[in-house]
């Protein structure tokens, strides 16, 4: 039976010296060693013979990425609540590392350059004015995009939107980390954004076009 | 005539095709907003956003950039959904 605390005495005991921070860290590890399979079983199979390692490598490091950050909790939350939220963000990290660590993403470490296939529309069913139209409307799109983005903007939009890539290793590959790497995403969308709106080009229109139907 | 016409184009006229990348930019394009919360400052509230969610409360209505941010970036959404299954579990 694990005893109830509140934050401060989660707290008052990680911060003392000797058995009470001992036995808050036992139980912290006790507490995380029940909640981390429910949330990683989504990721990875708890028959996986990498599961239980991955659990307590998870609890270590979340341990002692508490105990270091502690003075950075400010009660909002229960602390239990905030301890998980720091194991959740290793646990991912490592299981996004493992499944994308050899998938190779085009144009982000100066790697090979590999054709990737077009998107091509069904035709079946518009008409051939529509198709000219519809033309007309790709044409001005890629030349915004061309003239918008980046090509290092372009290979983390493929990677991200294209391939599914996470964040954290896109940004790892291009040298910078997940929170600048949304906000360059964040500004090159508004950028688009706003350069679609001036060229009088309704998201709503295009979004129609690119529907499928 | 003229419909035979058109019918002759559509048959022999190539599939449009474009750049894979329009159709998702396009859909990422319609939910940017000027203001975005950053990874980092989603994860500082996190926390907070799940609890209030578990308490039965409308976390999106009260925290609406939290959300948006959830809604435009699969990371978080990911952490903020493993971190509820780690909150199911009774202490």
């Amino acid at each position: 039976m694990i005893p109830k605390r509140d934050n401060a005495h989660w707290l008052n005991d990680l911060q003392s010296p000797g058995e009470a921070r001992e036995s808050a860290l036992s139980d912290l590890m006790s507490l995380l060693q029940r909640a981390l399979p429910a949330g990683l079983s989504h990721w990875l199979s708890p028959d996986n013979p990498l599961f239980e390692d991955l659990i307590a490598d998870v609890i270590q490091e979340t341990l002692m990425r508490v105990i270091n950050n502690l003075h950075t909790f400010e009660g909002r939350s229960q602390f239990t609540t905030w301890a998980y939220k720091i194991a959740v963000r290793v646990a991912l990290n490592e299981l996004r590392h493992r499944r994308w660590k050899n998938v190779s993403m085009d144009g982000l470490e100066g790697g090979d350059e590999n054709e990737t296939s077009l998107f091509e529309f069904p035709s079946t069913e518009v008409s051939p004015e529509a198709a000219v139209e519809r033309g007309d409307m790709l044409a001005i799109l890629q030349r915004i995009l061309a003239e918008e983005l980046t090509e290092k903007q372009r290979a983390a939009m493929n990677a991200l939107m294209l391939q599914g890539a996470p964040l954290e290793e896109v940004a790892q590959r291009m040298g910078t980390n997940r929170n600048a790497l949304y906000k360059l995403m964040h500004d090159a969308r508004l950028r688009l954004k706003k350069r679609l709106a001036r060229e009088g080009l309704s998201i709503e229109e295009l979004l129609d076009m690119f529907s499928n139907k | 005539m003229k419909h035979f016409l058109d019918w002759l184009k559509q048959i022999f006229s190539p599939p449009l095709q474009t750049d894979p990348l329009l159709p998702p930019l396009i859909r990422s394009l319609a939910d940017t907003k000027e203001r975005e919360l950053t990874c980092d400052e989603v994860h500082a509230l996190l926390d907070q956003f799940a609890e209030a969610v578990r308490r039965g409360e409308d976390a999106a209505r009260l925290m609406p950039l939290i959300q948006a941010h959830l809604d435009m970036c699969p990371d978080c959404r990911e952490e903020y959904e493993t971190l509820l299954h780690m909150m199911s579990v009774p202490d």
